[in-house]
């Protein structure tokens, strides 16, 4: 396997010498690389190296640092090495290259981050409406958005749950049990 | 004039004891299904309560002029087809037995076989009229099933027929009375191909293609509610009966009085329902393929037996 | 004679009494919680001793079942089952999501109060509720019905536009484009 992931991150270094890779024990590798590099790295990936399976995007909002992360997961049969391509986009504007035409799958990813992240993919055709129906706020996914103040907002409370207790804590005060440190920070 | 009114109330004491029995028999049915599952299952009245609650709905939307016509038409070939089958056999008692005679004339089977199919064809124009997917579906099914056991039934029809040379169920009664032999032994072919028709034309599983509740969500009538429903239970129940007389006119010589009556249908009845409990569902062409394949055979030995012997 | 009030009350109390023996239930089960309903109608409970049953379409169905939460989306689809089941018909609350919103009280796409979009008549309390629990809210609920106490149809129809501002408030362009109760 380490022979098989040396190879491949050489082979990937010879065409794009600004990828940059970290190793995982197992078959796992992660690879990170501009955002216009993204089609033609992954187009690279699936004809020539054999990545032909496209198993997910993930997406992650890095609010301190601003940007957005997009996480390609790719998977080579073959091989049996999964791969993980990220590329970071800046929050501000954030647009990337749509790259349904080489993974039919992908328009179905792409439709959910736009609608749930408001990630712009140029060139992507499908409906507006995916996962949210009559959506007028910014996308739920980001960090900056409040669930709780949109749940007030827009729908309402029964009365009776202000006073709810933690569950932890009302134990062990009624019982005189003390709760160890470690525990102390998951407890409300 | 006096005449007449008799006839209509002959006919209306009739319609009621074919509701009540079929209803019941309806009723015992969802019992004995609960039995066989190992649960305790409805009392043998829940039919009647369910007919009720459906009656004293409040509101009932329909679909336009047409979407009455599937009620009215399933309604009309119960009522007809009960009215043309003489109830109880000849040579009871005199006065007890011309109660449930009503309209049956010399040709009466083979207006049978054409009155038959003429509920599932209104309820095809009403399916169609409300414009549920299912409702097309389910019509469209029905009548392929249609197409599947008319034929093993019609062969034994026709066996019958060609052996005593007579269309009129009454005349076949009296023929099982003089012979003392119940048709079901003068020409087991028949009654073989008929009961294996019967098992279509009940639409208990493996046969429940039209209405499959998990497929097609009860198929024809699932925009019906409310009084619409109502009408459909009642008919179908009143159907049920008829044609359990049906085929106790014909193949077990009729019924004197009305216990016997009673006795031979649930024993027939039986066929289906408990063929049904512990059957899955066939798909259409299985269905289809199933009545065209040994029922069909057998009727056609029906047919042999009836022409050479 | 059959016109007068003592006569009218007679024939009602005789409705009530064979709508709560006859209750078909149409279980809407998108959230989680439709696989109490099973245990609830085979053999072990066999809740058809006591007249339910299930109900393939909603213009068959007396009762709705709703198990568990609701999402803007499908509480779209539940208003307009709700709607075209012939009335008089009810609505079961099961679960604590339909009550206050259960475990996703603070989640931006499932609502809290079922009982602000559609009139409900039983609640049963649970995460998820036993079928005991279930049959005993339905026992409540035939409890209701033979007392006549049981008119959401009519609360809906009298309060509707309430009700509709509240469905409008969540989906205000589905709302607009949807039928007025005729569907």
């Amino acid at each position: 396997m380490k022979e098989i992931k040396d190879k491949m991150i050489a082979q990937i270094k010879a065409v794009f010498p600004e990828a940059v890779n970290k190793d995982y024990d197992g078959n796992r590798l992660d690879l990170t690389v501009n955002k216009e590099a993204v089609p033609s790295v992954l187009l690279y990936l699936k004809d020539s190296m054999g990545f032909r399976h496209l198993s997910h995007i993930a997406y992650v909002d890095w609010i301190e640092q601003g940007e957005f992360e997009l996480v390609y997961i790719l998977w080579s049969p073959l091989d049996k090495v999964k791969l993980y391509v990220h590329t970071r986009i800046n929050r501000e504007n954030p647009v990337i290259e749509n790259i349904d035409m080489i993974w039919r799958q992908a328009n179905t990813y792409e439709r959910e981050i736009r609608e749930m992240l408001g990630i712009e993919f140029t060139g992507l055709v499908a409906p507006d409406e995916f996962i949210l129906e009559d959506w007028d706020d910014i996308p739920p996914f980001r960090k900056d958005f409040d669930t709780l103040e949109y749940v007030n907002r827009t729908f309402w409370h029964r009365p009776g749950r202000e006073d709810a207790q933690d569950v932890r804590s009302t134990i062990s005060e009624r019982s005189g049990e003390e709760i160890p440190d470690f525990a102390k920070k998951y407890s409300r | 004039m006096e005449y007449i009114l008799i006839k209509v109330l002959e006919a209306m004491a009739t319609f009621v004891l074919a509701f009540i029995v079929g209803m019941t028999y309806g009723g015992v049915v969802r019992k004995i299904t609960g039995r066989v599952h190992n649960r305790l299952g409805p009392p043998w009245y829940q039919n009647f309560i369910d007919a009720f609650k459906l009656f004293s709905k409040t509101r009932g939307i329909h679909h336009g002029a047409m979407h009455f016509l599937g009620a009215a038409f399933l309604m009309v070939t119960s009522v007809v087809s009960l009215m043309i089958i003489p109830i109880l056999a000849p040579g009871g008692h005199a006065w007890y037995n011309s109660w449930f005679t009503n309209l049956n004339f010399n040709g009466d089977l083979i207006f049978l076989i054409y009155i038959m199919t003429f509920g599932p064809l209104g309820m095809a124009m009403g399916a169609g009229q409300t414009g549920n997917p299912n409702s097309s579906i389910g019509v469209t099914r029905g009548l392929s099933q249609m197409v599947g056991f008319e034929i093993p039934w019609v062969m034994a029809l026709v066996a019958l027929m060609i052996t005593y040379k007579t269309t009129s169920i009454v005349d076949f009664m009296n023929i099982q009375r003089e012979t003392g032999t119940w048709l079901m032994f003068a020409n087991p072919f028949a009654f073989i191909a008929a009961v294996l028709a019967m098992l279509g034309m009940f639409r208990y599983s493996p046969f429940d293609i039209v209405g499959a509740p998990t497929e097609l969500a009860s198929g024809p009538v699932s925009e019906n509610g409310g009084k619409f429903l109502f009408t459909m239970m009642s008919s179908g129940s009143v159907f049920t009966f008829a044609k359990l007389v049906l085929y106790v006119d014909l193949f077990m010589g009729g019924a004197n009085n009305l216990i016997m009556l009673v006795v031979k249908t649930f024993l027939l009845y039986m066929i289906p329902v408990l063929y049904g409990i512990v059957s899955p569902r066939y798909r259409t062409e299985q269905a289809v393929r199933w009545f065209w394949g040994w029922p069909t055979f057998i009727g056609l030995l029906a047919i042999l037996y009836a022409v050479m012997f | 004679m059959y016109n007068d009030k003592n006569s009218k009350k007679i024939v009602e109390t005789i409705q009530n009494w064979a709508r709560s023996h006859s209750i078909w239930v149409l279980a809407y089960g998108t959230g989680c919680g439709a696989i109490e309903i099973s245990p609830t109608m085979t053999s072990r409970y066999d809740a058809e001793r006591l007249g339910f049953r299930g109900a393939a379409t909603p213009r068959q169905a007396d009762v709705m079942l709703i198990t568990g939460y609701l999402t803007v989306k499908t509480v779209k689809r539940v208003v307009r089952v709700y709607e075209q089941m012939q009335s008089p018909k009810y609505v079961v609350g099961f679960g604590s999501c339909t009550i206050n919103g259960g475990m996703y009280y603070d989640s931006y796409n499932t609502i809290n109060l079922l009982d602000r979009y559609l009139p409900v008549d039983v609640y049963i309390n649970g995460c998820m509720p036993r079928p005991e629990a279930v049959l005993a809210g339905l026992s409540k609920l035939q409890q209701i019905i033979r007392e006549g106490n049981a008119n959401g149809a009519e609360k809906y129809l009298e309060n509707l536009a309430w009700y509709k501002e509240n469905q409008r408030k969540i989906a205000p362009n589905w709302i607009a484009k949807a039928p007025d109760l005729n569907w």
